[in-house]
Order: C-alpha cells, then sequence, then structure tokens
C-alpha cells in the first residue's frame, strides 16, 4: 500500500477552485495523473512533485507527507 | 480513460483483427507449401506483416510525441509493459518450437518456417505490448 499522501485536492479548491485540467496543463501531465494522484493511486516522480508543489506556491512537504508504518 | 490507454485498446483490437487476418489468409492460400513457392503469395503476407507494424507505430509513437497526452505515468506504465511482452513472446517461442518439433521430428524443420516464426513473433509481441499497456492501467486503478 502507498504511504504517501497528498493534499492536491484540497490545496485546488484553496487555489480558486482550479480544475484537475488546469493544474495538469501548468504542472506539465495529464488530467489523468491528477486524478490518480488525488485518489492515491499513483505516486508521483520527484520532478513532478516539485513542479506540483510549484504551481500551488508551497513546500513539497505541505503537498506530499510520508506516514511511516506503525 | 487516458490517450494511450484508449491507443492501447484500438491496438488490441486492431492486433487481433490483424493477426487473425493474417492467418486466415495464409492457411487459405495454402499454407507454407504455397508460402515457399509463389513470390506472389509471400509479398501479399509481407505486405499485410508491414501494413501492421507501421499501423502499431503510428499509433504509439504519435502518442509519446504529445507531452500533453502522454505524461510519466503513462511512460512507466508502457515500461513495464514490456515484462508482458517478454512473457508473450517466450510462451510464443515455446508454443512454435514444441509444434515444430513435433510436426516435423522425422523429415526436419523447413527453413522456411524460421521465416514464419520471426513474423509470428514480433505480431506477438505488439499486440502483447497493447495487452500489456491496459493490464498496466487496471493494476494502477485497482491497487495505486
Amino acid at each position: 500500500m502507498v504511504n504517501i499522501k497528498n493534499r492536491i485536492r484540497r490545496l485546488r479548491f484553496d487555489n480558486d477552485e482550479m480544475t484537475q485540467e488546469e493544474l495538469a496543463n501548468r504542472a506539465g501531465c495529464t488530467r489523468q495523473t491528477i486524478i490518480a494522484l488525488e485518489q492515491g493511486k499513483y505516486v508521483p516522480s520527484i520532478e513532478l512533485a516539485f513542479k506540483l508543489a510549484r504551481v500551488f506556491g508551497v513546500a513539497l512537504e505541505d503537498v506530499f507527507q510520508y506516514e511511516e508504518d506503525t | 480513460m487516458a490517450p494511450l490507454q484508449r491507443r492501447a485498446l484500438y491496438g488490441l483490437v486492431f492486433g487481433i483483427v490483424w493477426a487473425a487476418a493474417m492467418a486466415v489468409v495464409f492457411v487459405l492460400k495454402g499454407g507454407v507449401s504455397t508460402f515457399t513457392e509463389d513470390q506472389g503469395f509471400r509479398l501479399i503476407i509481407d505486405g499485410l506483416w508491414i501494413g501492421g507494424l507501421v499501423v502499431y507505430l503510428v499509433l504509439f509513437v504519435t502518442i509519446t510525441r504529445q507531452p500533453a497526452k502522454f505524461d510519466e505515468r503513462d511512460k512507466s506504465i508502457m515500461d513495464r509493459s514490456a515484462k508482458v511482452q517478454w512473457c508473450a513472446v517466450i510462451l510464443s517461442l515455446v508454443g512454435w518450437v514444441i509444434g515444430l518439433t513435433e510436426s516435423y521430428w522425422d523429415q526436419g524443420i523447413p527453413p522456411i518456417f524460421m521465416y514464419i516464426v520471426f513474423m509470428s513473433t514480433l505480431i506477438v509481441s505488439t499486440v502483447a505490448q497493447s495487452a500489456g499497456i491496459l493490464i498496466g492501467y487496471w493494476r494502477m486503478n485497482r491497487n495505486g
């Protein structure tokens, strides 16, 4: 099970309800990848993670959080 | 449905029709003996084979050159489809080896089969790539 969580959906809504399409265009990926990310079904590369954080204007860890297995 | 996923679906359907068409033409026109003797027949099979490969090339190369439709997730799925291709190719070759060995054990395998095995292996490989891509999307959507 992937234990990297993200706040992409929350951040989209906090940024004037940015659409998945707009986020995908600005981050340089497809809308399907944004959907997979929001559903927790895909972990992006470091490069895409930084691009997403840059689109929202926040630090990487404000978008992605690694949760240790307990 | 992702653009690459749609292309893979088209590729799988086309590949099955393509392989079936080649097999039907091959059998109806007389099979191996005609293939050995009739150059016109060989050219028909060559045309069908190369035509199919070109369709696959166009289907997948055009999508991989469009950044808006093909990103790192699609690339990772496409890369992983190579495992399915390998399995399909190996199974196909095992089938050919066993089939040809058992059919031609006494008289020796006609050299023309090298050509047919090569053609069929490339067909299996391209069709399996489409299947591998579809399996990749299915697994990613199911398991993450």
